[in-house]
């Protein structure tokens, strides 16, 4: 370090040591000794990473690498943890596999432990469709009434919810409203009218229309169109819609069909979360199960 | 003054033949895409050639320059390269406060294709990485490279090819995804064609710059040069490796990377993570150690830890992309190594920063005084803070909470808003003045404006970030005491609104400054000249290799 | 060892060759080894590539920056197993280039987002977002209505075969007429899909209208592709999840 060239080493009055004696542009550099404490650093890390290469999956050899002594696996580690979770919450949760649901559901104190889970489950799946306060929206019904496809008692969902309706499963419930294209045009314009006067009660019973109702429409909607046949045909008179009941939409709906799909559940959440979230669902229409009774 | 005024008849003529070229590469890409984003890059391209071959042919005639000019460094590029500089720095942080809107008020701009966020994110990376910071990479290290080995540059052509074939590709990368085009690697999303023609402008830098090193009159090689010929090089090997890929026809932006699956992902965040190494660290650490000594008029702290930081960074940081894939489907054993090597890299990181405010041991009255030497203060402590939360972050199980939220997002602006952008600022402070023969900037009271709107938009965009992405991590994690998950993933979404709207706001703080800055560097360039006053060093006289 | 440096720094390509040899080290003792320890990548016998439509929807996702939002990547975290699934393997995105992991949440993990949804929710979700989830800060795509470009939809196949993925020249010269197929459900194209890529993929009219082959049929159909490529997942997590 002592080969000067350029210009001879100097010493830097602010900090005391020598320069290099290089000069570029004006800059020099001075020869400050190695600080100690980067020294200690580097050791102290090397010694954490030491010991990180000893305990823990490491350095790749030829065709393997080294598995640490501790042996771990993260995904081993993550089932183990979960797995932890889970009995965590066995105590409360696997009583809705096994147990009745009314039994459930009069226990005040297994709801107030298990809905804010509900309502967590709900809003990661369901609320994407069914929205946030289960109010439903274009295509998709509201849960939170009493007007249901297939039925509103916790087993009757429970089954939904396993199964789904329309969906790529196996034992899906299947729910078609056929296209009623074949009709004449002026037939679907009254019998449009007709439906979307349903709600009110003010469709003409004698109406033409009300003989194609009859005549097409009653099997699955029933023949005053309150549905109820837990055949997946909405009831058309309460006033709650999936798609519209204004009668462009019900000539949309009869022009080309429904044929709604709701997902299968069993595949992605448990038997109990199924039986927690059907109860969930049963409750937001409001008629909920006072405790004790 | 026409840049064509500082070339000779015969570099006119080497101009015009490029020019000519690269007219015709564009009309062939042109001519055989047809119709799709090739076709626009290539009609770009030809756009370009022509405007050139008008340009330098328009020149021809004109007097040329006098003989003396290679007894002077030659500044015309970096002057182009500090403009295109600021003209990303303006579009790239534009594009990225419009960004941060749209997660606040995602309807802010029209559902059109070009307006969309996933379209306009890269714009925002590539625009501040490669436009901003490449940019000013290169321009800097022209006129670091010469002064400190005391010799102009090797020729007076590839200097220009290198700065306008790079700003060609950043040209194509950024109207490209706008268009839909991009492989979708972070940080290296350009098309194939893109990235040849990278590889071809890196390769004619990397020559300029040996040409001109093996020309110097100073025995030794200083640090920033070092530093910047480590980005260059490990650039040019990460690029190539990264993007090797198999085009879908050689008429259309589209291919198909070689690599798959988690070898992918390896090389991907090998490349990614060295993308903030090389790029966005070791070119500006050349740029530290030149212009903090230069500002400050002190001479660097210790030579000896200049040595070692430099070689533990460009070992270490190769190691650690894998940190970027923490409990993913990597295996083990490279996270491991990721984690370990990014805490080791610390030291040496630290030790760079240490070792530049130490430098400025003796000049704290003008840290205070100069909001230029200020930036470079600022930058220096950026660059410790962002480097040791970068190692925090490395560790596995604070990146289980970190790893997907903002928190990174927040570790990124602190690194590249408090560390690159500042210490950019801090050098086209410096040197701005300098080319322009003037002992100051036009507006001096801007730059202290520019330096507290850029202090503050940093900390409040870091400030928000930190807080949204650790509320993020922990709302994700969270269970309630009968042992279910808390949260649902929208209440997560819904929480961050008001911290997107921080981020906003410090953002535009930032970019304000930026404006500021590119305004002042205008009103500067259109000063006249003060008498020559010898500034730097003279020209040596005898190469030294 | 300083003198050492003291003579290096004279030489600009010594400093070249010392700084090529240290920046190269890393890289080559932690990517070589992921192309031969088997147990980097199990391939399940199940596993298929992409239909050629959900492929020109992956695309799509890839031109519209989806990635910049939503990882593609459930990390072995026991929360994450919980809220998304099962943890991803990498032999899930062995036929992927590139992969799509993701660094980003914005939005949610979406690598088991596969039948999660319905496709009539996710054309409304893609073309407003806020019509179904009023929160989100999700883009609008309501430009995915218009007609699909199978122009290229060959050669990727081609070129993805070339480069490994299990394309046989059949599907490669079928690409055009799977992708029509599988957004045809009572065609004869239709059961050729379901012979080729097998009984498990989804054919079905993913916007809603059978008659137009749309970008929204084709992203839709990858988005319904997402983690069900393969059941081996799933078998970790059996037993696991009840
Ligand atoms: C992809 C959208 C979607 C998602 C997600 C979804 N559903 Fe549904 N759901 C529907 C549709 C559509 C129907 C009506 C099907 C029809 O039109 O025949 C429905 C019907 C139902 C029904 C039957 C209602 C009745 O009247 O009988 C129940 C119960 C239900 N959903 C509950 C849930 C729950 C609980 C979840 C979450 C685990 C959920 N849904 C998730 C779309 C969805
Ligand atoms: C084969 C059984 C079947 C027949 C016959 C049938 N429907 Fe339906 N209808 C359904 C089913 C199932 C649904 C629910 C579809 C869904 O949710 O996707 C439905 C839905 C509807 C709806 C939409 C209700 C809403 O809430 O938006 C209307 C309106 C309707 N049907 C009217 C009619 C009329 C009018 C006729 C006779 C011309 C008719 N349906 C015949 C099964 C039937
Ligand atoms: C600006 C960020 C952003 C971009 C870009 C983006 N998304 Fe999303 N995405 C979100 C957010 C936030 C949510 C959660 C709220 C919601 O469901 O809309 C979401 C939700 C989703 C979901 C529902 C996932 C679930 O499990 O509930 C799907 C599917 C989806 N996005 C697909 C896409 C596709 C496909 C694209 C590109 C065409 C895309 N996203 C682009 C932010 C984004
Ligand atoms: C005006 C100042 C800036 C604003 C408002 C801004 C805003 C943003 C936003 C909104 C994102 C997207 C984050 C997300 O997807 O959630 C982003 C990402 C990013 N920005 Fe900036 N930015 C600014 C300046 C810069 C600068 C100067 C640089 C680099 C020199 C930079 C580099 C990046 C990088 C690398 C990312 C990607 C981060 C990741 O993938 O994790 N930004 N920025
Ligand atoms: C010792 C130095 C550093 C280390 C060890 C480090 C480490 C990390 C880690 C662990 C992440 C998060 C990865 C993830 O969870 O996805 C990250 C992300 C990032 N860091 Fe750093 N960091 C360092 C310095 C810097 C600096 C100085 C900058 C900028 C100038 C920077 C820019 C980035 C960027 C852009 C990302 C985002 C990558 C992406 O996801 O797109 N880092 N870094
Ligand atoms: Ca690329
Ligand atoms: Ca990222
Ligand atoms: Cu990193």
């Amino acid at each position: 370090m002592s080969e000067p060239h350029g210009k001879a080493p100097q010493i830097d009055p602010v900090t005391g040591y020598g320069t290099t004696g290089h000069d570029w542009n004006g800059i020099h550099e001075l020869n400050t000794p190695f600080p100690k404490i980067v020294i200690w650093a580097l050791v102290l890390t090397f010694v954490y990473s030491l010991i990180a290469w000893v305990l823990l999956p490491a350095w790749p050899v030829g065709r393997d690498y080294t598995r640490g002594i501790l042996g771990l696996d993260q995904h081993e580690m993550a089932l183990e943890r979960l797995q932890k979770l889970e009995t965590g919450r066995t105590e409360w949760l696997s009583r809705f596999k096994t147990e009745y649901f009314a039994a459930l559901q009069a226990d005040a104190a297994l709801m107030a432990r298990a809905m804010p889970a509900a309502e967590r489950l709900f809003l990661d799946n369901c609320a994407a469709c069914h929205g946030n306060d289960a109010t439903g929206g274009p295509g998709f019904p509201a849960l939170n009434d009493h007007s249901w496809l297939w039925g509103g008692d916790p087993d009757v969902i429970a089954e939904t919810l396993h199964v789904g309706i329309n969906a790529p499963n196996d034992d899906t419930r299947w729910a078609q409203m056929p296209a009623f294209d074949w009709l004449e045009r002026s037939e679907m314009t009254a019998l449009a009218e007709y439906v979307s006067a349903l709600p009110q009660g003010t469709a003409d019973a004698n109406a033409p229309a009300a003989t194609l109702f009859a005549d097409n429409c009653s099997a699955c909607h029933g023949e005053t169109g309150a549905g109820g046949l837990a055949n997946g045909a909405p009831s058309l008179t309460d006033g709650a819609v999936i798609y519209g009941q204004d009668p462009d939409t019900v000539m949309q709906t009869l022009r080309h069909g429904r044929q709604g799909v709701m997902p299968a559940w069993a595949d992605r959440l448990s038997e109990a979360e199924i039986n927690l979230l059907a109860i969930y669902v049963a409750d937001l229409s409001g008629n909920k199960t006072e405790p004790g009774e | 003054m026409s840049p064509a005024s500082t070339l000779s008849r015969s570099e006119r003529q080497i101009g015009f033949g490029l020019a000519v070229a690269l007219a015709l590469l564009g009309l062939v890409m042109a001519a055989g895409a047809g119709h799709g984003v090739m076709a626009v890059h290539g009609t770009m391209a030809l756009a370009l050639g022509m405007l050139l071959v008008f340009r330098v042919g328009g020149a021809f005639y004109d007097p040329q320059p006098d003989a003396d000019r290679l007894n002077r460094y030659y500044d015309a590029p970096t002057r182009f390269g500090i403009t295109m500089t600021l003209i990303w720095a303006i579009i790239g942080m534009g594009v990225g406060v419009w960004v941060a809107a749209l997660l606040y008020w995602p309807e802010a701009t029209p559902a059109v294709p070009w307006t969309s966020f996933g379209r306009l994110r890269p714009v925002h990376t590539t625009g501040v990485i490669f436009g901003f910071g490449g940019n000013a990479l290169i321009a800097t290290s022209y006129y670091v490279l010469q002064r400190t080995s005391r010799t102009r540059l090797a020729d007076s052509i590839s200097p220009w090819f290198v700065l306008i074939g790079f700003n060609l590709f950043c040209a194509w990368a950024v109207t490209g995804y706008v268009m839909g085009s991009t492989q979708s690697k972070e940080y290296a999303e350009p098309e194939w064609y893109a990235d040849l023609w990278l590889v071809v402008v890196w390769v004619v830098y990397f020559t300029l710059y040996i040409r001109t090193l093996a020309r110097r009159h100073e025995p030794h090689i200083y640090v920033a040069n070092w530093y910047y010929m480590a980005f260059i090089l490990v650039v040019a090997m990460l690029h190539i490796v990264n993007n090797l890929a198999l085009p879908v026809s050689f008429g259309a932006a589209d291919s198909f990377t070689i690599w798959a699956g988690v070898q992918d992902a390896m090389i991907q965040w090998w490349y990614g993570h060295n993308a903030v190494a090389f790029f966005l660290t070791a070119g500006f650490l050349g740029m530290l150690y030149y212009f903090l000594p230069v500002r400050s008029g002190r001479p660097i702290w210790s030579y000896r830890l200049s040595i070692v930081s430099f070689w533990g960074i460009v070992f270490f940081y190769i190691w650690v992309g894998s940190h970027h894939l923490h409990y993913t489907a990597l295996p083990y054993w490279v996270q491991t190594l990721g984690m370990t090597f990014s805490v080791m890299l610390l030291v040496p990181s630290w030790a760079s920063a240490g070792n530049a405010i130490a430098t400025l041991n003796g000049a704290w009255h003008k840290v205070r005084d100069d909001a230029t030497l200020r930036f470079m203060f600022v930058a220096a402590v950026f660059y410790g803070l962002s480097t040791f939360e970068g190692s925090f972050l490395a560790i596995r199980p604070v990146n289980s909470l970190s790893h997907y939220t903002d928190w990174t997002v927040g570790h990124v602006h602190s690194g590249t808003l408090g560390w690159v952008a500042m210490i950019i600022f801090g050098a086209v402070y410096t040197l701005v003045p300098n080319i322009s023969g003037r002992d100051t900037m036009a507006w001096p009271r801007a730059i202290e404006w520019h330096f507290w709107l850029a202090v503050g938009g940093t900390l409040v965009y870091v400030i928000a970030l930190w807080n949204a992405g650790i509320t993020q991590g922990l709302m994700w994690r969270a269970y309630d005491e009968n042992g279910a998950l808390s949260y649902s993933f929208v209440e997560s979404v819904r929480a961050m609104a008001p911290y997107y709207l921080l981020r906003t706001l410090g953002g535009a703080m930032f970019l304000t400054g930026a404006i500021l800055c590119a305004l002042n560097c205008w009103a500067t360039y259109r000063l006249t000249p003060l008498a020559q006053t010898p500034r730097d060093r003279p020209l040596g006289l005898q190469p030294a290799e | 060892m300083l003198k050492l440096h003291y003579n290096l720094e004279k030489l600009s390509m010594g400093l070249v060759a010392g700084i090529i040899v240290a920046a190269s080290i890393g890289g080559i003792v932690e990517i070589a080894p992921l192309f031969v320890i088997d147990e980097t990548v199990s391939m399940p016998e199940d596993m298929r590539p992409h239909t050629p439509l959900e492929l020109a929807g992956r695309e799509i996702y890839i031109r519209e920056g989806c990635y910049a939002c939503h990882s593609q990547m459930v990390r072995s975290l026991a929360d994450e197993l919980d809220r998304y699934g099962p943890y991803s393997l990498a032999a899930e995105s062995a036929y992927d280039h590139p992969m799509l992991w993701g660094s980003k949440r914005t939005g949610p993990d979406l690598a088991r987002l596969g039948e999660k949804y319905s496709d009539a929710w996710h054309s409304a979700h893609l073309i407003d977002p806020r019509s179904v989830v009023p929160a989100s800060i999700m883009p609008s795509y309501p430009w995915l209505v218009r007609p699909l470009d199978t122009q290229m939809l060959s050669a990727q196949l081609g070129t993805l075969a070339r480069l490994g993925v299990p394309y046989d020249p059949e599907m490669v010269s079928a690409a055009v007429a799977d992708a029509q197929g599988q957004s045809r459900p009572e065609s004869d194209a239709a059961d050729a899909v379901r012979d080729r890529y097998g009984a498990d993929v989804a054919v079905r009219a993913f916007d809603g209208d059978a008659s137009l082959l749309t970008e929204m049929d084709a992203l839709v159909a990858y988005l319904q592709s997402l983690g069900r490529l393969t059941d081996a997942a799933y078998g970790n997590l059996a037993g696991e999840i009840e």
